[in-house]
């Protein structure tokens, strides 16, 4: 087996025919498949903005930062894309438990011809820096600020990386790609939504080339996505019903907007409850076990009030039911 | 009292009931309609959708349910109506396609409102039933009051069946079908190309207008002449049902104040005076310190039946801090925890180390500690009609302030009345200056002091037992009271100022009123609470008891002290800080 710091890509795809995104795009991809490149999921859709901005990011090494609200398939996205091209893809999520050490790499005890001796151990940057590796950070906005300062070096493109300790210079391998993805654009935790999420450093922002944003789809592409997950919905009956729960899905974006609900149904969560609509066969019932019963106490009512609009049936929150029979 | 006649109580507690009813049910309706039209700050206010601070148009006249007669269901097809009304027509259009006559108007504005329900989304299944349930609630509601008995209303009602059926493609009311026919009959020459064109141009505004307008001037004209050939305009019975209605020209914005919970309304003087509030005399002002209007033992026993009262209650202290906390706290770096697996190396223990090479624990980790920026006031009306509520209002600020200390939040509880009734020396001294006339406030004002932000809970106890005083409940002046307050948050270094006022009525001093005018005062008010929101540094919420403040508090909450019990207040009350109530 070759290392797969030999390979390079050795062909050209047409964006248009893989991805059916209007443009006569060239974008260089791999031949083999190495262990790293993810599976390709057949049903994914593919967002035509976020899906150019990250072929910028294979094709002319730009870096892509990937923004938006939960449940909206950003990682999956950038990984989907990799796993059409064949290009080996690593996913690192920056939690705030990822040391400096975690990614430079440390010393460390090994065993060699039964003498214990310190030796360096590359952590996953200088790896993947010499690989042709797409380099994933989700959660970026979550990453300590020390760990930051660290990714920050590789971030200028062709910019050489410092093993102090080992006093080595590394050079990044030319089909090195580095993308992330994050929930806010490093302002924080502005909306209250993403505890956790920390305020990023200007300059580190800056040196992002491409932010694209991938939010909540038209209402049809998401009705579709829907129906490609959970097959038992395909056909036009199903299309009816998940075209109500993205409807419901929508009124608490709008609502979350608005300020009245805390809780919002990312598109994730509007498939878990088809999903769950297959296991009880009962959409209120589902409703409330994958989505209602997050949502805080206070809202509940409101919540039933979105679902009565679009299903025209109660939920037990309802206002309706619980204020008596003459109201 | 004991002796208080209980029947009054009931059914003073069964309107706050309703009272409550009715502004859960605008809260939700409010809630849909903003997140139908995402629009986020839509809101009722006295019945009428405001958006931010101005009132909205009345809109067609099936839009405006009664909470007496109608039901929930059709509370919700007005919201629908509502919320499609702002997303699918241009206001803006709309306005200047509208024509002069009032009575063309009405039909116009009502031709546009079906249009606009006719445009539901087919997979919101619920809306479109909401909608027609609303529309036959409403046409019965026309119907069974007697008004489709008269020429003119059996004609106005045959239009708005006819061409809502037509535009929407729904069937007219059931119960009145055979009525219409005659009517249906005689119109449909006159209208009937104008009828075709609205379900075909329903998804074009200006288009639709057209045909609106034909309809509009036709059924206009033949209206006149009913009415003017008919005797039955002029029978006071029919006059008052069609108010109720609002059949003719009485949706300009002018007519607001009337469905107000909160009476309230503009002070000609005030007005005049282009909003300068004036004080006759500020001589006889007083501030006091709680502590000193009663004596030691009167307090002490004050104090043992608040004691005994809040036992009762059962309220869970340590839950209500820690909810507090969780509303008001950040997050805030304070120090280092030590002795970590992981974290930034602790300096300190590199020692450790070299005495013992297999100790992990060798750093720290920023520890975070919620911390509590804030204060909170609560500014109390002792007016004379708070007495009886003297006792519920006292345990709600003593558990409050106890709670908020817990929480590491600041407090203060204030209280305002005057010092004498009837306007006191200063009216005196007013009637002895010869009665100048528009003499503005008219009375000793009396700020009390119960609780200081820099007096601990404990030692506030005694003062706070004060608000059982029952002479101390004379008269109230919110608007003095209200700027008193603010003005001493802004003393206090805390990042975040919460003002809750605890109110029961509207301003009142009949010295104030009899001098100048009934609404001087509240219109007052709402100009201190408009300006005082303004400035955004000061959160101001209005606690009504019983009562629904939302004329004069933008975020306002109605408490019912009756029926509730002890922690279901307190939630409340968090909520409202919280901003969930946002009337």
């Amino acid at each position: 087996m070759t290392d797969i710091a030999d390979l390079r890509p050795d062909r050209m795809l047409s964006v248009r025919e893989v991805f059916g995104i209007d443009t006569e795009l060239q974008v260089p991809a791999f031949s083999e498949r190495d262990d790293h490149v993810p599976e390709v999921d057949a049903v994914y859709r593919f967002n035509p903005d976020v899906t150019l901005a990250i072929l910028a990011g294979f094709m002319r090494d730009r870096r892509v930062m990937v923004q938006g609200l939960h449940g909206t398939g950003k990682s999956t996205h950038i990984e989907q894309v990799a796993a059409r091209l064949n290009w080996p893809c690593v996913r690192l999520n920056l939690d705030g438990h990822i040391s400096r050490l975690d990614l430079v790499g440390k010393d460390a005890v090994v065993l060699r011809e039964g003498q214990q001796v310190t030796e360096f151990q590359e952590g996953i940057v200088p790896w993947s820096l010499q690989r042709p590796v797409a380099l994933v950070f989700d959660e970026y906005d979550a990453g300590r600020p020390d760990v930051m300062f660290v990714i920050q070096r590789i971030l200028e493109q062709g910019g050489k990386f410092t093993l102090m300790d080992q006093n080595r210079v590394l050079r990044p391998h030319p089909f090195f790609r580095l993308f992330a993805t994050a929930n806010t654009v490093g302002l924080g935790n502005l909306n209250g939504l993403y505890h956790g999420a920390q305020r990023l450093n200007h300059a580190q922002i800056d040196r992002w080339n491409i932010v694209a944003s991938l939010n909540y789809l038209p209402a049809g592409e998401e009705i579709a996505i829907v129906q490609a997950r959970v097959p038992s919905l395909a056909d036009e009956a199903g299309r009816q019903l998940v075209a109500s729960m993205v409807a419901v899905a929508d009124l608490t974006r709008k609502g979350f907007a608005a300020g009245d609900l805390s809780t919002l149904m990312s598109p994730r969560t509007v498939i878990t409850w088809a999903e769950n609509v297959e296991i009880f066969k009962n959409p209120a019932l589902a409703f409330r076990l994958s989505f209602v019963n997050k949502c805080d106490d206070a809202e509940r009512p409101l919540v039933a009030e979105y679902f009565q609009r679009c299903f025209d049936q109660e939920l037990k929150e309802s206002h309706q039911l619980s204020s008596g029979s003459h109201e | 009292m004991t002796d208080a006649p209980a029947p009054a109580t009931a059914s003073a507690s069964a309107m706050q009931r309703r009272v409550r009813q009715e502004e859960q049910v605008a809260e939700l309706c409010a809630g849909v309609v903003r997140a139908f039209s995402g629009e986020r700050d839509l809101h009722f206010r006295g019945r009428r959708l405001h958006r931010g601070r101005v009132a909205l148009p009345w809109f067609a006249p099936h839009l405006h349910p009664s909470p007496e007669t109608d039901d929930f269901a059709s509370f919700r097809g007005v919201a629908d109506g509502l919320a499609l009304r702002l997303t699918v027509s241009d206001a803006a259009l709309h306005e200047s396609l509208r024509p002069e006559d009032p009575v063309e108007r009405m039909l116009f504005e009502m031709l546009e409102q079906f249009r606009a329900e006719a445009m539901a989304p087919d997979v919101m299944a619920g809306m479109r039933r909401n909608l027609r349930h609303r529309h036959e609630q409403w046409s019965l509601a026309f119907h069974h009051s007697g008004l489709t008995d008269t020429a003119r209303g059996l004609l106005l009602y045959a239009v708005a069946q006819i061409c809502r059926a037509r535009v929407s493609g729904q069937q007219v009311v059931e119960e009145t079908e055979d009525m219409l026919e005659a009517t249906r009959f005689h119109l449909a020459p006159l209208i009937g190309h104008a009828l075709a064109g609205l379900r075909r141009d329903r998804a074009d505004q200006a288009a639709y207008a057209v045909h609106a307008l034909a309809i509009a001037r036709t059924v206009a004209t033949m209206l006149h002449e009913a009415g003017e050939d008919s005797s039955d305009a002029h029978d006071p019975h029919v006059d008052d049902k069609r108010s109720v209605f609002m059949l003719v020209a009485d949706m300009d914005r002018e007519i607001v104040e009337r469905f107000t919970t909160a009476e309230s309304g503009r002070s000609a003087v005030l007005d005049d005076a282009g909003g300068a509030y004036r004080v006759f005399s500020d001589a006889y002002d007083r501030e006091h310190d709680a502590a000193t209007l009663a004596r030691k033992e009167v307090l002490a026993g004050h104090r043992e039946k608040l004691d005994r009262r809040i036992a009762v209650q059962g309220v869970n202290i340590a839950r209500l801090a820690r909810e507090l906390r969780a509303l008001l706290a950040d997050p805030t770096r304070d120090g280092w925890d030590g002795g970590q697996e992981e974290g930034l190396i602790d300096g300190r223990r590199l020692a450790q180390l070299v005495a013992s090479p297999t100790e992990r624990r060798l750093f720290r980790t920023e520890h975070l500690e919620p911390v509590a920026d804030c204060i909170v006031t609560l500014l109390i009306d002792c007016s004379g009609s708070m007495k009886e509520h003297a006792e519920s209002v006292a345990m709600m600020a003593d558990v409050f302030a106890r709670a908020l200390e817990q929480a590491g939040a600041a407090s203060e509880v204030l209280g305002f009345t005057t010092g004498a009734w009837n306007g006191g020396r200063a009216q005196r001294e007013w009637v002895r200056a010869g009665k100048p006339p528009q003499p503005g406030r008219l009375n000793e004002r009396c700020h009390i002091v119960f609780k200081a932000a820099a007096t601990p809970w404990r030692r506030a106890r005694p003062a706070m037992a004060a608000l059982l005083k029952a002479d101390l409940f004379r008269e109230g002046i919110d608007g003095e009271a209200v700027d008193w307050a603010c003005a001493r948050l802004r003393q206090r270094p805390e990042a975040r100022k919460l003002l809750l006022v605890i109110s029961d009525g509207s301003p009142m001093d009949s010295a104030t009123h009899l001098a100048n005018d009934a609404h001087y005062l509240d219109h007052h008010l709402r100009d201190v609470v408009a300006r005082q929101e303004q400035r955004r540094d000061i959160e101001i919420a209005g606690i009504g008891v019983g009562l629904d403040l939302s004329p004069y508090y933008s975020r306002s909450h109605v408490l019912d002290l009756a029926a509730s019990t002890g922690n279901t207040i307190f939630r409340e009350v968090i909520d409202l800080m919280a901003g969930r109530h946002r009337r």
